[in-house]
């Protein structure tokens, strides 16, 4: 166990906890050739050539989708687009039937998100494709955990000890649990600040609470992660107002002065809501990260998919389930 | 009249730790004598219970059978031949079928189709409120006088607390029990399972133990500001039934039912989002299976029941939150009681008689049934060395919706009589086969 992890051993890319520490190190490892691509006028290489990637996204995504369609592309995989609205229907036989429609198609690999915690991994056992989630309900979203820990790598050559805050609605926060999870596999030290009403129950003992903005400073952080805020929350008295919000818990300018002088980077996995969050000046700042995230998400999800591929796996694909049992 | 003598096995009494050694004498539908001083004088068909166990048949005081309504789940004759399959000889069904038991006319129904097609008694609650929606009274005399034996909304709690209360007075008229189903609405939300470990490792919203706690304690005090008999249902916490003992001590009349899912399992048993580990209450953590297991040794849980949830394979096999709640359980739970805790000598059989088949009969005031002369002759024939395997021919349910698919539990009910008549008998299947 303390060679480090030259492949993948599972054929899907549900979250982060079912992954080694070994095989994340792998992954963000082989994301950097991948990267360095992309200052090159032909950015395309051909490991995925005659490979399909199906897009399976129950939910809106814009960012998510772009870039990993933009990623199987830049290795030469064909895409596919099975775009559901959020208004049709979401029940399991109709996610089933889907995959089976999938699967007759013969793709390679289904890259699924959806509002419901557990779809990626009840997709995964009804098929012998790769499947990555893309983000189900509040459970996971790896990929953005992993293109997180690439930024962070950059900045910060070894992590261990480094701290991360995150801030903001860690409850319903997917990007949260993979991010905190996965960098705390790394050796960092993990926070949260916000309202106690989006502090997530069950949560491990490693994770710390602060209640006041000038608390979490003084554990002085090294980077502070915001999370989006949305107002559906604000319904359900999760906190009074999105004017409240800002005040207290939003990168304002007063906040933004003291993230300022300390240096601290900020990082969010977007789309930003400007004036809720945080306040103009923070996206102009040189230590916001938000920009390098992005163009690290194409490269880490094209060394997902690279490593996914069959002939990258330790094993060969595990047999589909059958029947009910989930 | 026909006479058979079941000899060789044990029998478990309901004030006996352990099994004791007995044949059984059963002439027509009833247990003519019990003992072992029967010689080859005794003129009988006999039946050979060497190495078995002869347990009493179990009354199941909570069980869904889905009819009217939701018939592809279940019906009344699948449900109760499922009991029958698990030593089960009574039950009694809950209402919140579509439409509910809230009418005499519905709860008429039921008894009439029961008595037609089930091969077991069955009893039947009505709702307190009309429609089960929590607002107006059912009538509740009327239902009482066609025949049903306690009043619950069972499915959702009683949410409005002067309802309930005015319910629980209501009840004395006609004596009639209130079954409790405990939770506060708003607390529970769109929760999946218990809100704690498992909650976050699943991404899942989750149900916190306070709001089955609050609303129990609402309830009991409610019960002693009235009077009213109540029974709690599937108690799932620890700290639920030290609510439970405390207004016991201050002599309330108050009973309460554990499931044996709850003793069993807990939240870590959720481990792939599987839907058939999801119900209502959720199952919560390893200290509630500890100190429920405790409970119900020394009687401050008084009854064991099942909580039977039919439910379709569609609806079953989706993503968690939107799957039903709800698992079946009638055909394993004296199996899995077996395998879990007697063969591990965690409980002994007399406190499982005691839990499924004395104190369910003695609450809703029906005669005894026991392994001793007089009784009635239902019992279940439980072989220790066997081996309950729970696939889908199994099954007699309707729905498969069980943690037990496909796994195989220790021990085995070979045969069950029911007033007398042997109307499941495994062993003969076996024999019928060519060697």
């Amino acid at each position: 166990m303390n060679s480090p992890a030259k492949k993948l051993r599972n054929k899907d890319l549900l979250d982060i906890r079912s992954l080694s520490t070994d095989e994340i190190r792998l992954i963000l490892d082989t994301a950097v050739p991948f990267k360095k691509l992309f200052t090159r006028s032909v950015k395309k290489v051909p490991p995925l050539k005659g490979k399909t990637v199906l897009l399976l996204f129950y939910e809106p995504s814009t960012r998510t989708k772009t870039s990993f369609e933009i990623a199987a592309k830049r290795l030469s995989a064909d895409v596919a687009n099975f775009s559901v609205s959020s208004s049709s229907v979401v029940k399991g036989e109709s996610i089933l039937d889907t995959v089976a429609t999938l699967q007759s198609m013969k793709g390679d690999y289904i890259v699924v998100r959806h509002k419901g915690a557990g779809v990626a991994e009840l997709i995964a056992r009804h098929t012998p494709i790769s499947v990555i989630n893309a983000g189900d309900g509040f459970h996971a979203h790896p990929t953005q955990a992993l293109l997180d820990a690439f930024t962070l790598r950059e900045v910060f050559p070894d992590l261990v000890g480094k701290k991360l805050l995150l801030i903001g609605d860690i409850l319903h926060s997917r990007v949260a649990r993979s991010t905190m999870r996965c960098l705390h596999r790394l050796g960092m030290e993990i926070a949260i600040f916000g309202p106690a009403t989006l502090f997530p129950p069950g949560r491990p003992e490693w994770i710390q609470c602060f209640l006041k903005f000038e608390e979490a400073m003084e554990w002085a952080p090294d980077v502070v992660y915001l999370l989006r805020l949305q107002l559906e929350r604000q319904q359900a008295n999760f906190f009074p107002s999105m004017r409240e919000y800002h005040n207290v818990f939003g990168i304002d300018r007063q906040r933004f002065r003291v993230i300022d002088e300390r240096g601290i980077y900020v990082m969010h996995p977007g789309p930003v809501n400007r004036g809720v969050e945080l306040v103009d000046e923070v996206m102009e700042y040189d230590r916001c990260l938000i920009n390098q995230q992005v163009e690290n998400g194409i490269a880490t999800r094209m060394s997902i998919l690279h490593l996914l591929h069959p002939s990258n796996r330790k094993r060969p694909a595990l047999a589909a389930t059958e029947d009910g049992i989930l | 009249m026909k006479r058979t003598l079941f000899h060789g096995g044990q029998i478990v009494l309901g004030d006996q730790r352990n099994p004791v050694r007995a044949d059984v004498m059963v002439e027509g539908d009833t247990i003519v004598d019990v003992g072992t001083h029967f010689t080859d004088a005794d003129k009988a068909e006999r039946f050979d219970c060497a190495g078995k166990i002869l347990v009493p048949g179990l009354f199941d005081i909570h069980v869904h059978l889905r009819e009217p309504g939701r018939e592809d789940k279940e019906t009344i004759e699948t449900g109760t031949r499922a009991a029958l399959n698990g030593g089960v000889t009574g039950v009694l069904a809950m209402p919140n079928t579509t439409p509910p038991i809230d009418t005499g006319g519905m709860v008429r129904f039921v008894l009439n189709i029961a008595r037609e097609k089930a091969p077991i008694d069955v009893m039947t609650t009505g709702c307190i409120s009309r429609g089960r929606l929590g607002k107006a009274l059912a009538e509740i005399g009327d239902m009482h006088a066609c025949g049903a034996v306690m009043i619950t909304d069972d499915g959702d709690p009683c949410h409005d607390p002067l309802v309930l209360r005015r319910a629980m007075e209501y009840a004395r008229n006609f004596d009639l029990i209130v079954g409790s189903h405990c939770d506060v609405r708003e607390l529970f939300g769109d929760g999946a399972l218990n809100e704690g470990k498992a909650s976050y490792r699943l991404g899942l919203p989750g149900i916190p133990a306070a709001s089955e706690e609050i609303c129990m304690d609402r309830d009991l005090r409610l019960a002693q500001l009235t009077g009213c008999k109540v029974h709690v249902q599937h108690v799932s916490t620890a700290r639920g039934l030290e609510i439970i003992r405390r207004f016991k001590n201050e002599g309330v009349e108050v009973t309460a039912e554990v499931t044996p899912h709850h003793l069993i399992f807990n939240e870590d048993d959720i481990t792939h989002y599987n839907t058939h580990f999801k119900m209502n209450p959720p199952l919560r953590t390893a200290k509630d299976n500890e100190e429920l297991l405790n409970g119900l040794r020394d009687g401050s849980l008084d009854c064991l029941a099942t909580d039977h949830a039919p439910h379709t394979c569609f609806e079953k096999n989706r993503d968690f939150l939107n799957a039903p709640f709800g698992i079946t359980g009638l055909e394993t739970a004296l199996a899995s009681l077996y395998d879990r805790f007697i063969a591990k000598d965690l409980l002994d059989w007399g406190t499982v008689v005691r839990a499924f088949c004395d104190r369910p009969r003695k609450i809703l005031n029906v005669k005894k049934v026991a392994l001793a002369k007089n009784s009635r002759a239902d019992f279940s024939i439980f072989n220790p060395d066997g081996e309950t395997r729970c696939d889908k021919a199994f099954f007699e349910s309707k729905s498969q919706n069980s943690p037990f698919l496909g796994k195989t539990i220790k021990g085995l009910i070979e045969t069950v009589v029911f007033r007398g008549e042997l109307v499941l008998n495994r062993k003969s299947k076996e024999q019928a086969q060519p060697v």
